[in-house]
């Protein structure tokens, strides 16, 4: 006699009702994602024309405006990060796995804006710097955070799923938000000897650059959200999909008697 | 200029691939 067919994809460990997916909560922010499209479509192109319209600043020159995305980049970081925790806090709490799927998007999302981080930072760095790195401690806790939260996707990508590893990355997922206020806060611990700009305050701006700055972190916010919904949908629908495929062999087995 | 240009393309043509991916997989598990 030989075992049933195991599903290749781990999701089908999950006990879930493939009938409830989406859950309600997910189907909710599906419809919040309909509704964010054209408004980021307007808000994209009144960004663009207001960095654009920008004025020159006197000693960077026209690579300043990089300040308009790079930063609002970070604090997408940081948000898809604080998704992560949250959403792994709130299955802990409650053992939903819509709240593990959350988890799971707003760290993919977050890692995405990460990377990006860690590309137009460099850009900047060489126009500016004349080099395009320097391990700087703001920079070095940056690619730490980076790869702690790569290595939370590739848990979640490599392990055989079910709720040990959700319960598993929640945890992760809490702990590793440590890194957060650290990698904000790191210029100030080491007494400004960093090489990066310090943190944006009230009045650092240029004449002219606190518009463009707050259309930038607008409009990356909500192109952030965006992505966080759909990406949570999409996991929705891959868990389904899972479900879907594990009950076809489930009654593909029965069917056929149990054995071979 | 040209630093200027690369980190806001490589931005937009990155979040776009990424949107574009993800909606792709949409529909075809909304199937």
């Amino acid at each position: 006699m030989t075992e049933a067919p195991t599903p290749s994809d781990s999701n089908a460990n999950r006990t879930t009702e493939t009938m409830s997916l989406p859950s309600a909560l997910e189907q909710g922010a599906a419809r919040l994602r309909g509704w964010l499209g054209i408004p980021i479509a307007v808000l994209l192109v009144v960004y663009a024309y207001i960095v654009v319209q920008a004025p020159i600043d006197n000693v960077q020159g026209v690579i300043q405006k990089i300040l308009y995305v790079h930063p609002p980049l970070a604090y997408g970081t940081y948000l898809g990060f604080i998704v992560t925790a949250v959403g792994g806090a709130l299955y802990l709490w409650t053992e939903r796995e819509d709240f593990d799927r959350m988890a799971i998007a707003g760290c993919e999302v977050g890692v995405i804006f990460c990377t990006l981080m860690l590309i137009t930072g460099p850009i900047w760095a060489k126009g500016t710097w004349g080099k395009w790195w320097s391990w700087d401690p703001r920079l070095t806790v940056t690619v730490l955070l980076w790869f702690i939260y790569l290595a939370y996707m590739l848990l979640r990508s490599f392990s055989e799923g079910g709720t040990r590893t959700a319960r598993f990355a929640a945890i992760y997922g809490i702990v590793g938000l440590v890194l957060i206020p650290l990698n904000y806060y790191i210029i100030e611990i080491f007494n400004n000897r960093s090489i990066h700009p310090d943190n944006l305050s009230s009045g650092s701006l240029g004449d002219g650059m606190g518009l463009p700055f707050l259309m930038g972190n607008l409009a990356l916010f909500f192109v952030f959200a965006y992505l966080v919904l759909l990406r949570w949908e999409v996991e929705s629908l891959r868990t389904r999909a899972a479900l879907e495929e594990a009950e076809q062999f489930s009654a593909q087995y029965s069917g056929s008697g149990g054995t071979s | 200029m040209n630093y200027l240009i690369a980190a806001y393309a490589v931005t937009i043509v990155a979040l776009v691939v990424y949107g574009v991916s993800l909606f792709r997989e949409r529909n075809s598990l909304s199937k």
